[in-house]
Protein backbone atom coordinates (compact mmCIF):
# COMPACT_ATOMS: atom_id res chain seq x y z
CA UNK A 1 0.00 0.00 0.00
CA UNK A 2 1.10 3.03 -0.85
CA UNK A 3 -0.38 6.92 0.12
CA UNK A 4 0.20 10.42 -1.79
CA UNK A 5 -1.43 13.49 -0.51
CA UNK A 6 -5.06 14.46 -2.98
CA UNK A 7 -2.74 17.14 -4.38
CA UNK A 8 0.02 15.60 -5.82
CA UNK A 9 -2.81 13.16 -6.92
CA UNK A 10 -4.27 15.20 -8.88
CA UNK A 11 -0.72 16.69 -9.94
CA UNK A 12 -0.21 13.79 -11.73
CA UNK A 13 -3.68 13.72 -13.44
CA UNK A 14 -3.10 17.14 -15.00
CA UNK A 15 0.13 16.41 -15.96
CA UNK A 16 -0.84 13.76 -17.99
CA UNK A 17 -4.00 15.51 -19.42
CA UNK A 18 -1.91 18.67 -20.02
CA UNK A 19 0.98 16.53 -22.24
CA UNK A 20 -2.04 14.27 -23.60
CA UNK A 21 -2.27 13.07 -26.74
CA UNK A 22 1.70 12.40 -25.38
CA UNK A 23 2.77 10.63 -22.41
CA UNK A 24 3.57 12.50 -19.50
CA UNK A 25 6.11 11.33 -17.09
CA UNK A 26 8.51 12.44 -13.80
CA UNK A 27 9.68 11.09 -10.38
CA UNK A 28 8.02 10.17 -7.19
CA UNK A 29 9.71 11.44 -3.85
CA UNK A 30 8.45 10.32 -0.35
CA UNK A 31 9.48 8.91 2.62
CA UNK A 32 8.63 4.97 2.99
CA UNK A 33 5.72 4.24 1.57
CA UNK A 34 4.70 7.65 1.16
CA UNK A 35 4.91 10.18 -1.58
CA UNK A 36 5.33 13.79 -0.51
CA UNK A 37 5.94 15.13 -3.76
CA UNK A 38 5.91 14.68 -7.85
CA UNK A 39 8.07 16.01 -9.89
CA UNK A 40 7.56 16.46 -13.38
CA UNK A 41 10.17 15.60 -16.09
CA UNK A 42 9.82 16.77 -20.05
CA UNK A 43 9.49 13.72 -22.27
CA UNK A 44 11.87 13.19 -24.91
CA UNK A 45 10.82 10.20 -26.82
CA UNK A 46 11.43 11.20 -30.34
CA UNK A 47 15.16 11.69 -29.43
CA UNK A 48 15.48 7.76 -28.21
CA UNK A 49 14.35 6.31 -31.36
CA UNK A 50 17.80 3.79 -31.66
CA UNK A 51 17.16 3.20 -27.71
CA UNK A 52 13.57 1.95 -28.46
CA UNK A 53 14.66 0.22 -31.64
CA UNK A 54 16.99 -1.78 -30.55
CA UNK A 55 15.36 -3.25 -27.60
CA UNK A 56 12.38 -4.29 -30.04
CA UNK A 57 10.43 -2.03 -28.77
CA UNK A 58 8.93 -0.51 -31.92
CA UNK A 59 6.06 -2.30 -33.38
CA UNK A 60 6.70 -3.69 -37.15
CA UNK A 61 6.31 -0.81 -39.85
CA UNK A 62 6.13 1.93 -37.22
CA UNK A 63 8.51 4.80 -37.31
CA UNK A 64 9.43 6.35 -34.39
CA UNK A 65 10.22 10.17 -35.62
CA UNK A 66 7.75 12.98 -34.71
CA UNK A 67 6.89 13.62 -38.40
CA UNK A 68 7.38 10.22 -39.91
CA UNK A 69 3.94 8.69 -41.35
CA UNK A 70 3.02 6.14 -38.56
CA UNK A 71 5.14 7.79 -35.54
CA UNK A 72 4.63 6.44 -32.38
CA UNK A 73 6.10 9.03 -30.32
CA UNK A 74 2.57 9.46 -28.76
CA UNK A 75 3.35 5.89 -27.13
CA UNK A 76 6.56 5.93 -25.78
CA UNK A 77 8.30 8.65 -22.97
CA UNK A 78 12.24 8.75 -22.30
CA UNK A 79 12.59 11.05 -19.62
CA UNK A 80 14.99 14.14 -20.32
CA UNK A 81 18.10 12.63 -19.33
CA UNK A 82 19.41 16.03 -17.51
CA UNK A 83 15.73 17.12 -16.76
CA UNK A 84 15.69 13.66 -14.92
CA UNK A 85 19.08 14.46 -13.02
CA UNK A 86 18.51 17.63 -11.85
CA UNK A 87 14.89 16.01 -10.41
CA UNK A 88 16.69 13.70 -8.80
CA UNK A 89 19.59 16.43 -7.31
CA UNK A 90 16.23 18.20 -6.18
CA UNK A 91 14.76 15.15 -4.52
CA UNK A 92 18.25 14.64 -2.45
CA UNK A 93 18.14 18.64 -1.59
CA UNK A 94 14.78 18.30 -0.29
CA UNK A 95 15.50 15.70 2.05
CA UNK A 96 13.26 13.23 0.68
CA UNK A 97 13.99 9.75 -1.20
CA UNK A 98 13.84 8.52 -4.30
CA UNK A 99 10.50 6.35 -4.64
CA UNK A 100 9.84 5.50 -8.60
CA UNK A 101 8.25 7.54 -11.72
CA UNK A 102 4.64 8.16 -12.98
CA UNK A 103 3.54 7.99 -16.54
CA UNK A 104 0.38 8.34 -18.41
CA UNK A 105 -1.29 6.00 -20.90
CA UNK A 106 -3.16 8.48 -22.88
CA UNK A 107 -5.28 5.91 -24.67
CA UNK A 108 -4.59 2.46 -22.93
CA UNK A 109 -5.28 1.18 -19.94
CA UNK A 110 -3.37 2.03 -16.37
CA UNK A 111 -1.24 -1.52 -16.42
CA UNK A 112 2.59 -1.88 -17.38
CA UNK A 113 2.80 -2.36 -20.63
CA UNK A 114 5.62 -4.96 -22.09
CA UNK A 115 7.90 -1.68 -22.99
CA UNK A 116 6.89 -0.71 -19.21
CA UNK A 117 8.23 -3.97 -17.38
CA UNK A 118 11.34 -4.33 -19.68
CA UNK A 119 12.76 -0.91 -19.53
CA UNK A 120 11.79 -0.62 -15.32
CA UNK A 121 14.70 -3.66 -15.12
CA UNK A 122 16.96 -0.30 -15.07
CA UNK A 123 15.67 0.78 -11.46
CA UNK A 124 14.50 -2.38 -9.52
CA UNK A 125 12.02 -2.70 -7.05
CA UNK A 126 11.10 0.58 -7.64
CA UNK A 127 7.28 2.03 -7.50
CA UNK A 128 5.79 2.86 -10.88
CA UNK A 129 2.33 4.83 -11.12
CA UNK A 130 0.44 4.89 -14.13
CA UNK A 131 -2.53 7.34 -14.66
CA UNK A 132 -4.73 6.07 -17.43
CA UNK A 133 -6.88 8.64 -19.97
CA UNK A 134 -8.47 5.92 -22.36
CA UNK A 135 -12.03 7.58 -20.61
CA UNK A 136 -11.34 11.10 -20.40
CA UNK A 137 -13.76 11.72 -18.18
CA UNK A 138 -12.80 9.28 -15.31
CA UNK A 139 -8.81 8.95 -15.02
CA UNK A 140 -7.93 5.78 -13.46
CA UNK A 141 -3.99 5.86 -11.61
CA UNK A 142 -2.58 2.47 -10.61
CA UNK A 143 0.56 2.10 -8.68
CA UNK A 144 2.47 -0.99 -9.34
CA UNK A 145 6.34 -2.40 -8.94
CA UNK A 146 8.13 -5.17 -11.25
CA UNK A 147 10.10 -7.57 -9.18
CA UNK A 148 12.08 -9.67 -11.29
CA UNK A 149 9.54 -9.03 -14.22
CA UNK A 150 6.85 -9.79 -12.25
CA UNK A 151 4.36 -7.27 -11.63
CA UNK A 152 2.55 -6.32 -8.46
CA UNK A 153 0.24 -4.04 -7.49
CA UNK A 154 -0.20 -1.62 -4.69
CA UNK A 155 -2.75 -0.10 -3.24
CA UNK A 156 -3.06 3.63 -3.15
CA UNK A 157 -4.39 5.78 -0.72
CA UNK A 158 -5.17 9.16 -0.99
CA UNK A 159 -5.16 11.63 1.42
CA UNK A 160 -6.99 14.66 2.23
CA UNK B 1 42.19 15.95 -8.87
CA UNK B 2 39.59 14.42 -6.58
CA UNK B 3 35.97 14.16 -8.06
CA UNK B 4 32.62 12.93 -6.33
CA UNK B 5 31.35 10.05 -8.37
CA UNK B 6 27.26 10.48 -7.47
CA UNK B 7 26.07 6.68 -7.40
CA UNK B 8 22.42 6.22 -8.52
CA UNK B 9 20.62 3.70 -6.25
CA UNK B 10 20.42 0.62 -8.81
CA UNK B 11 23.85 0.33 -8.64
CA UNK B 12 24.93 0.71 -4.94
CA UNK B 13 24.53 -2.30 -4.42
CA UNK B 14 28.09 -2.57 -5.94
CA UNK B 15 29.64 0.45 -3.83
CA UNK B 16 28.12 -0.86 -0.15
CA UNK B 17 25.39 1.13 -0.74
CA UNK B 18 27.54 4.51 -0.60
CA UNK B 19 25.29 7.21 -3.00
CA UNK B 20 28.67 9.03 -4.08
CA UNK B 21 32.05 7.68 -4.06
CA UNK B 22 35.60 9.98 -4.57
CA UNK B 23 38.13 9.14 -6.86
CA UNK B 24 41.56 10.96 -8.24
CA UNK B 25 40.90 11.18 -12.11
CA UNK B 26 41.90 13.77 -15.20
CA UNK B 27 38.93 12.81 -17.37
CA UNK B 28 35.83 10.56 -16.70
CA UNK B 29 36.89 7.78 -18.49
CA UNK B 30 39.79 7.77 -15.68
CA UNK B 31 37.15 8.23 -13.05
CA UNK B 32 35.10 5.40 -14.37
CA UNK B 33 38.28 3.10 -14.73
CA UNK B 34 39.03 4.15 -10.70
CA UNK B 35 35.62 3.81 -9.67
CA UNK B 36 35.86 -0.28 -11.25
CA UNK B 37 39.18 -0.89 -9.30
CA UNK B 38 37.29 0.58 -5.89
CA UNK B 39 33.72 -1.67 -7.15
CA UNK B 40 35.01 -4.25 -9.53
CA UNK B 41 31.61 -5.13 -12.17
CA UNK B 42 30.29 -2.07 -12.07
CA UNK B 43 31.84 -0.20 -14.92
CA UNK B 44 30.68 -2.74 -17.40
CA UNK B 45 26.92 -1.49 -16.13
CA UNK B 46 27.70 1.81 -17.39
CA UNK B 47 30.01 1.37 -20.76
CA UNK B 48 30.21 -0.92 -23.38
CA UNK B 49 33.02 -3.33 -23.66
CA UNK B 50 34.54 -0.62 -26.45
CA UNK B 51 34.43 1.88 -23.52
CA UNK B 52 31.41 3.73 -24.87
CA UNK B 53 28.81 4.52 -22.53
CA UNK B 54 25.70 3.02 -23.00
CA UNK B 55 23.11 4.01 -24.48
CA UNK B 56 20.67 3.93 -21.68
CA UNK B 57 23.19 5.65 -19.06
CA UNK B 58 23.45 9.14 -18.98
CA UNK B 59 26.66 10.41 -17.28
CA UNK B 60 26.69 14.53 -16.25
CA UNK B 61 29.97 16.51 -15.11
CA UNK B 62 28.15 18.96 -13.04
CA UNK B 63 24.79 18.76 -14.54
CA UNK B 64 26.09 18.41 -18.19
CA UNK B 65 25.50 15.53 -19.96
CA UNK B 66 28.43 14.36 -21.22
CA UNK B 67 26.97 13.77 -24.38
CA UNK B 68 26.99 17.33 -25.47
CA UNK B 69 30.70 17.60 -23.81
CA UNK B 70 34.00 15.18 -25.25
CA UNK B 71 31.93 11.76 -23.96
CA UNK B 72 34.38 9.83 -21.74
CA UNK B 73 37.65 12.26 -22.70
CA UNK B 74 35.34 14.96 -20.86
CA UNK B 75 38.44 16.81 -18.34
CA UNK B 76 37.47 16.33 -14.87
CA UNK B 77 38.52 19.51 -12.67
CA UNK B 78 39.03 19.17 -8.86
CA UNK B 79 36.05 19.38 -7.16
CA UNK B 80 34.02 18.26 -9.98
CA UNK B 81 31.02 16.31 -9.60
CA UNK B 82 30.28 13.29 -11.92
CA UNK B 83 26.77 11.97 -11.84
CA UNK B 84 25.21 8.84 -13.40
CA UNK B 85 21.79 7.79 -14.25
CA UNK B 86 20.21 5.21 -15.98
CA UNK B 87 17.03 5.46 -18.44
CA UNK B 88 13.49 6.10 -17.40
CA UNK B 89 11.46 5.08 -20.34
CA UNK B 90 8.42 3.09 -20.93
CA UNK B 91 5.06 3.31 -22.83
CA UNK B 92 2.24 1.63 -23.92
Amino acid sequence: MIRIPREQYEAIVAHARQEAPREACGLLAGHGDRIEKVYPVPNRAELAVEFFAERGLIPPGRDYRPDAPGAIAVERFFMDPEEQFRALRAIEAAGLEHLGSYHSHPATEAYPSRTDIELAAFWPNMLLMICSLADPARPVVRAFRVVDGRVQEEDIVIEE
Amino acid sequence: MAVTILIPAPLRRFTEDRASVQVEAKTVGEALAKLDELYPGIRERICEPDGRVRRFVSIFVNGKDIRSLQGVETPLADGDEVGIIPAMAGGR
